[in-house]
């Protein structure tokens, strides 16, 4: 199981953000992932300001990719605000790439 | 749970109808800038109010400038208040009004400013289209903010300027409230720029900036008092207006001043604590605009400190509406823009494959020259102003065309490519 939620998040680090063009997992942006039943997954995540004007897109780009998996038939996005996101979140590597160290 | 991802989905709008907006405006854009370098003596010697002129201030604020905004704001009221336009069809419809409006209303200013009273209505009814499309989506809102107010006011501000402005026509042909023409057209004027777009890009930009230097535990306190002290200098300078009174304006020049520069140390703030430490180059432009504008509105304290406003008032009006308006919007039109041709264009791919960063959408290397020709355009424009030389009027304007010209052209390879 942790296998899988393991390739899921490595699949997502093909997902990026377009605008900051760093990708969301080293962005800090997927919560949780969770397998409540065999080929399914349940992604939980946030976005960096609520109205974002590519929220609709992004979140839809994790289903895709998720569903996209050969582990994987069915895949929910949930997007939440609760707790909100935080520069704290984010992967040593999205630092970097986006303060430029 | 999936249910509530699909609820989130539908509030972007149909491509087409920003992108209308958009392509009209920058045809607009251009026709102004040539009646205006055609014009250039009369500018230079200071005569604002010809028809000619009239014709070109309106061809930029209302066929570029107003435009340019309607069309954002299709796109972008739906995202920064997460809720969908009331009626696409009806947006559609009120395109076509408006800019058959504005087409006709221009030509009878440069004509014949008399005959302007039918057009005029006709670009009335297509602005007040556009506010009930927009008053019918704010109130669908949840629950409103400080942004609301900002562009409650500018929509407000709008919806009085262009009433002024038809008083105005009216007064030209039947002599109704002649009386007070002055103190109408000065609140047109006054009510058009510092109300309607200095309130809507402060509104605007406490949304983008954050959003585009991704700044994080910032305070929105001060926006409050942004609004405030601007608003107040609004109503002291239409008092003054009304009244005669000098103080009055002073008084006036000063709050806008003020209020003008908490909104510009309230963005140092917000971007103080920006997480993005390398910003982009339109940003950065849209942020040097608020520098212009603070600049000219300090130029407007002295204007009227040395009883210099009425001479000076056609120089500041124009260098606020090019350094600071249009600074300003085609700063956040660059990253606009490829953001709305993203959406359209990849928003199902990406996920699936690789999909371009908004950056790659727009041509980057234009941004810099491009950027520098409006300034330096801008500041040959002072100088010619100042040195009443015709000459250099010429080159500062000719610039100003060959960037707006070439900014038209960026813009579209953004759609083409």
């Amino acid at each position: 199981m942790n296998e899988v939620k393991d390739k899921i998040r490595e699949n997502l680090k093909t997902v990026y953000d377009p605008e900051l063009n760093i990708n969301v997992v080293d962005l800090g942006l997927i919560y949780d992932i969770d397998i409540p039943e065999p080929r399914t997954a349940r992604i939980l995540m946030t976005l960096t300001t609520p109205g974002c004007p590519l929220h609709d897109s992004i979140a839809s780009g994790i289903k895709y990719c998720v569903q996209g998996m050969e582990e994987i038939d069915r895949a929910e996005v949930q997007l939440t605000w609760e707790p909100a996101w935080t520069p704290d979140r984010m992967t040593e590597d999205g630092k970097r790439l986006l303060q430029g160290f | 749970m999936i249910a509530m991802f699909q609820n989130s989905k539908g509030n972007e709008t149909n491509i087409k109808l920003p992108f209308s907006f958009i392509a009209f405006s920058m045809l607009a854009l251009i026709l102004s800038q040539v009646l205006l370098l055609l014009n250039g003596d009369l500018l230079v010697t200071g005569t604002f109010r010809l028809p000619a002129i009239w014709s070109a201030a309106h061809l930029f604020v209302l066929g570029w400038a107003l435009m340019v905004a309607m069309g954002a704001m299709y796109q972008l009221v739906p995202v920064a208040f997460l809720t969908p336009i009331w009626n696409e069809k009806f947006g559609f419809v009120q395109f076509f009004i408006t800019a058959s409006g504005i087409v006709l209303f221009a030509a009878a200013l440069y004509v014949r400013p008399q005959d302007a009273l039918i057009p005029g209505i006709v670009t009335l009814t297509g602005i007040l289209l556009f506010l009930v499309q927009m008053f019918m989506t704010l109130k669908s809102q949840a629950k409103p903010n400080i942004l609301t107010l900002f562009v409650g006011s500018a929509l407000l501000s709008l919806l009085a300027t262009i009433t002024l402005g038809i008083m105005l026509v009216l007064s030209m042909n039947t002599g109704f409230a002649s009386d007070y023409y002055q103190v109408i057209f000065k609140s047109h004027i006054l009510l058009g720029t510092a109300g309607w777009f200095s309130l809507l890009i402060f509104g605007f930009s406490y949304k983008m900036v954050p959003m585009f230097s991704l700044a994080h535990g910032y305070t929105m306190k001060p926006a409050v008092y942004v609004f405030l002290v601007y608003f107040s200098g609004m109503i002291s300078l239409i008092s003054s207006f009304l009244l005669e009174s000098r103080n009055l304006e002073m008084l006036g020049t000063f709050l806008l001043f003020a209020g003008f520069v908490i909104f510009t140390w309230h963005v140092k703030k917000i971007i103080d604590k920006r997480v993005k430490k390398k910003l982009d180059r339109p940003f950065m432009f849209a942020l040097f605009a608020i520098g212009c504008g603070a600049v000219i509105h300090l130029a407007a304290v002295a204007s009227s400190a040395y009883s210099m406003l009425p001479k000076m008032a056609g120089p500041i009006i124009f260098l606020y509406l090019i350094a600071w308006i249009a600074f300003s919007i085609i700063g956040y039109l660059y990253k606009i823009v490829p953001f709305l041709w993203w959406t359209h264009k990849y928003s199902k791919e990406i996920g699936k494959q690789k999909v371009p960063s908004l950056k790659e959408m727009m041509d980057e290397k234009m941004a810099l020259p491009l950027f520098l020709l409006f300034i330096v355009g801008a500041v040959l424009l002072t100088a010619s102003f100042a040195a009443k030389l015709l000459f250099l009027f010429y080159i500062g304007q000719g610039l100003i065309l060959i960037a707006a010209i070439l900014f038209s052209f960026t813009i579209a390879k953004v759609v083409i490519k």
